[in-house]
Formats: C-alpha cells, sequence, structure tokens
C-alpha cells in the first residue's frame, strides 16, 4: 500500500509542471528536481529508519526487525517459492476479478439505464454493499468443495460491488447531449448500450476497477491465510509461524511489489482504453 | 399539403415556465427556413420538438403528414455542441448513421459511403481521426456528414456555426449552401440561429421569433436569387433594408420585455 501511495505521488508531481514548461524552461526543470529530490528523500528516510531500527534495536539472535541485507538474501532465496505462490495467488485472484469486472459492468450498466431495474434492485444493493467482504470468508470455505473456490468467490464480491457501483454512476452520467444523439441516429437496445453507454461509463468503470483491484488483493491474502497451502498471503503466514522473520518480511515486500505492479498495469489499460479522453 | 413540416398550435412549459405559446407553421418541402429570435425565445425548444425529443403539451407537430411522436431517422439534426462520439473515429461516427439509416448495407459499404460523405465536406485527411483531435470547424462539418449521412429529407440545425470563428463560419455556411443546392430534391432545412446576417444569407424563409414566450412575430420572404454571393449580397440595398427591419423587429421586442418587467 506505501509502495502505491508513493509511487502514485512521485507521478502527480512529475506531471504537474510540464504546462508551465513551454513559458518557463528553467523553473520547470528546478520544480522537476525538488520532484525528484522530494520522492527520493522519502524512500532515503524510509531506508534510513529500518537501518538504524535494525542495528539499534537486535532483539537477540532473531530480531523483529530484520536487517535489510538479511531481508534481501530471504528475498533472493525465497524467489522460487514466491514465484509458486505467486502463481497460486493469481489463479485464485483472476477469475475472481474478472468475473467481477464482466457482472459488474453488464448489471450496472443494465441497472444505470433501466429505472425498473434500479427501483428493484437498488435497496438490495444499499444493504448488500457495505458489508464486509472478509466476513463472508469462512462461510464461504465451509459452504463450497474447495478452498479455491471459496476463495475466488470471496475475491469475487469483494471487487463486484465498487465495479458495479460505479458502471451504475457511469450510466447515470452519459450527458444529455451523447443521449439525444442516440436518439436521433435511432440508436438502441444492445447497440445503445455497447457504443454508448458503455464508452461514456468508461472512465467511472476504471476507477471501480481500480478500488476493486485493491480490495481482490486485501481478499485474496485474507482467505489464503484461512486455508491455503500455497499464495503470497500463505507464505507470509507460514514463515510468521516458524518466526523466521526476514522471510517473513521479504514477503511483505514482495507482496507490495506484485500488488504494485497490478495496479500499475489497470493504469496502462486505463490510459489506452481512454485515449480519445482530452 | 402534405409534403411540408406542419406545426399547430403548439404550447410548450418547463416547470411552470411558458416557453413557446400558440406556435403555427408550415415549412413546404425544400424550403430553408431560418428560425431566428433573441436568446429565450425558445427557437432550439422549438426545434427539439420537431426533432422529437420533447414533446408540447399542446399543439400538433406533423411532418409529410405523420405525426411527430419522437426522433425518427427521417428528420436528421446538427447540434451546437458537436455532438460526435468522442470515442469512436470520425469514420465510425458516421459509419453508424449509415448502419442505421440502411441496415442492409455491409460494414465496409458503410465505410466507404461514410468516406464519400466525409469527402463532400472537406474532411478527406480526418478520417481515421479522433474528434478530440479535431477543430471546432472539423467536428462541426462532421456533424454535417453525418446528418446528411443519414439521408433525412428533413435537416434540423440548432446553432450549428454559433461556436465557430468567423472565418470558418463563413466557410461552412458556403459548404451548406452548395450542398443544399445541389441536392434533388432538396431537403428541408430548419436554420436556427441568433445571426440576422446568417439568417438572410442562408435562408428562403425568415421567421422570427419573439420573447417570453416564444410566439411568431414575423415570418418573411427573403427573395435573393440563389447561388448567391456574398459580397455582393451583403453590399446591396436590398439586404441592407431587410436586414434593418429584422433587426428593428427584434429592437422592439427586446424592449417591449424591458418595459414588461
Amino acid at each position: 500500500m506505501t509502495t502505491e501511495s508513493i509511487a502514485l505521488e512521485t507521478r502527480e508531481l512529475g506531471v504537474t509542471p510540464t504546462p508551465h514548461a513551454a513559458s518557463q524552461p528553467s523553473a520547470s526543470i528546478g520544480r522537476r528536481l525538488t520532484a525528484i529530490v522530494e520522492t527520493s528523500l522519502v524512500w532515503v528516510v524510509l531506508l534510513a529508519g529500518w537501518l538504524a531500527a535494525a542495528e539499534y534495536f537486535p532483539l537477540g539472535d532473531n530480531p523483529l526487525i530484520p536487517h535489510p541485507l538479511v531481508t534481501a538474501r530471504a528475498l533472493w532465496e525465497s524467489l522460487p517459492e514466491l514465484w509458486t505462490g505467486t502463481l497460486s495467488s493469481f489463479s485464485i485472484l483472476i477469475p475472481g476479478f474478472v468475473l467481477a469486472t464482466l457482472l459488474g459492468i453488464v448489471s450496472g450498466i443494465a441497472v444505470g439505464t433501466s429505472p425498473r431495474l434500479q427501483r428493484a434492485l437498488f435497496p438490495f444493493a444499499r444493504v448488500a454493499a457495505p458489508v464486509p467482504p472478509t466476513v463472508y470468508i469462512p462461510y464461504a470455505i465451509a459452504v463450497l468443495p474447495t478452498f479455491k473456490l471459496s476463495a475466488i468467490f470471496v475475491v469475487f464480491i469483494g471487487a463486484f460491488w465498487p465495479i458495479f457501483q460505479n458502471a451504475v454512476a457511469g450510466a447515470h452520467a452519459l450527458e444529455e447531449r451523447y443521449r439525444d444523439n442516440a436518439k436521433i441516429l435511432g440508436l438502441s437496445g444492445f447497440e445503445y448500450h455497447w457504443r454508448v453507454v458503455f464508452p461514456a461509463a468508461l472512465p467511472h468503470i476504471f476507477s471501480g476497477m481500480a478500488v476493486g483491484l485493491g480490495f481482490s488483493f486485501i481478499l485474496l491474502t485474507v482467505a489464503e491465510l484461512f486455508g491455503a497451502n500455497a499464495g503470497l498471503g500463505r507464505f507470509v503466514q507460514y514463515y510468521a509461524d516458524f518466526a523466521d522473520y526476514p522471510k517473513m518480511v521479504a514477503g511483505i515486500l514482495y507482496t507490495g511489489l506484485i500488488t504494485f505492479l497490478a495496479m500499475t498495469g489497470l493504469e496502462a489499460i486505463k490510459r489506452r482504453a481512454l485515449f480519445w479522453q482530452r | 399539403m402534405s409534403q411540408s413540416l406542419r406545426l399547430e398550435g403548439i404550447d410548450f412549459s418547463y416547470d411552470a415556465q411558458r416557453i413557446l405559446a400558440g406556435i403555427d407553421l408550415t415549412i413546404p418541402a425544400g424550403q430553408f427556413v431560418s428560425l431566428l429570435g433573441a436568446s429565450g425565445s425558445g427557437k432550439s425548444t422549438l426545434l427539439r420538438l420537431v426533432a422529437g425529443l420533447k414533446a408540447p403539451q399542446r399543439g400538433r407537430l406533423a411532418w409529410n403528414g405523420k405525426p411527430i411522436s419522437g426522433p425518427g431517422l427521417d428528420r436528421g439534426v446538427v447540434f451546437q455542441d458537436y455532438a460526435l462520439f468522442p470515442w469512436m473515429s470520425v469514420v465510425d461516427n458516421i459509419a453508424i448513421a449509415i448502419g442505421k439509416a440502411r441496415p442492409e448495407t455491409g460494414k465496409a459499404e458503410r465505410r466507404a459511403e461514410a468516406v464519400d460523405y466525409l469527402r463532400k465536406v472537406g474532411l478527406d485527411a480526418a478520417i481515421d481521426k479522433y474528434p478530440f483531435e479535431l477543430s471546432g470547424g472539423m467536428r462541426q462539418r462532421a456533424a454535417i456528414a453525418r446528418a446528411l449521412a443519414l439521408g433525412s429529407p428533413l435537416l434540423l440545425m440548432d446553432e450549428p456555426f454559433g461556436a465557430l470563428d468567423p472565418v470558418n463560419r463563413a466557410r461552412l455556411q458556403d459548404l451548406l449552401l452548395e450542398i443544399w443546392e445541389a441536392a434533388s430534391p432538396k431537403k428541408t432545412i430548419v436554420f436556427v440561429t441568433h445571426d440576422v446576417d446568417e439568417a438572410l444569407y442562408l435562408g428562403d424563409r425568415v421567421v422570427i421569433l419573439g420573447s417570453t414566450p416564444g410566439r411568431v412575430i414575423a415570418d418573411l420572404p427573403v427573395e435573393f436569387p440563389r447561388h448567391r454571393d456574398r459580397r455582393s449580397l451583403f453590399d446591396s440595398t436590398a439586404f441592407h433594408d431587410l436586414r434593418e427591419s429584422i433587426a428593428e423587429t427584434l429592437a422592439a421586442d427586446t424592449l417591449k420585455q424591458l418595459v414588461a418587467v
């Protein structure tokens, strides 16, 4: 989570000066330098804090805060195991998230364009959406035949609501002039939803997907703490049980990196898909 | 007369505010009518009623003898705010209209036809571009191409050149006249504007709406011969006199509003 927010900040800081670039080139370079320094400063401080903690609070042979170098070695040694864990985790995350995206978009756009469906389903959605999806985990594990299936279900629930809600909002946000144009051209039914409402709602849908992806990772790792025999959350839990803190911290860092990469990938897809938005 | 647009006793209110009151208007097929009025005269609303995007509280609308009850492909519309779909390329924006107007056409056929319309409005270079890559004038050319591609015999234009700079505005006026004069049979055009020069240069007839509520306060024929030349027309005494009398009518209406308030 920290990695992600820092990365977001970097991007913003990097982008802000550009509008002034033409008028004040020197000021812009100065600002960009400041931005780089500010961003790296956070990393330097964090690393220094970690080093200091490891140096001055050693606490015996197996410190709770392992030295960065020890952690790095643990990370290197665990890479094959972490990679297997990543594959296992993604075999849960991808089906759950993709299913949530497809159903969230289809049902969100259907509800957002039909007052009747909205009247029928909104009261239910209002009650069901705020239920923290983590509470479903034990029940899903008990009800569904395999752990994998229950984990996929929980990831699905977590990602579905934000995508659904944003798709509804996106369908509502369709500008009147585009709606009028669709009417003038006689667009209706599937064609209207697919070629007008869906693309118009995409900016909202991508926001929902970003939130949903974040939830997916949280639910995935939490579910893995319960009953997995592989996976990223399972890796951290397993070495915590053995008090192997270097591997545990390495697992946390690795999971952060994977989450960050997934978010960045989604962001890249969003930029490509919304190229027409200027 | 069934080949015509007929409006009878149209009343339209919005939130208890009377926008249009007792509009009677008959426009024969093939006529180019400029609908002139100050802002607040309800001229855009009147156009939306004809387009079928809104329904009047009272009165009857019919196009070629058929009552207007909703939008239809027999009426094409060009709005001021370039309502091309921004997520579709220019050619796709036109092709989707062709697909609706002539569902029997194949994909390649639609594209070819769309390209033809884009050439007609001088957009050869922008065929596969997206709306955000085009200037306001180019977008409005594309919007005209789309309305033409629908093949509707009636074109409703709501201040289509209102947001353009004077040079582009004049160019697009000439383009519109060129296309309209070349077609046979001629399309019926209702062109909403608040620019007196534009109304006179384009129209066969100028219908003036007064404000609050909107009603017809003048209906004048514009009898300058076609294939009009902008320069000599604007310099002529006849043009000047007509322009003055329309300006006076509009000013008198505005004054009446001020006195009433």
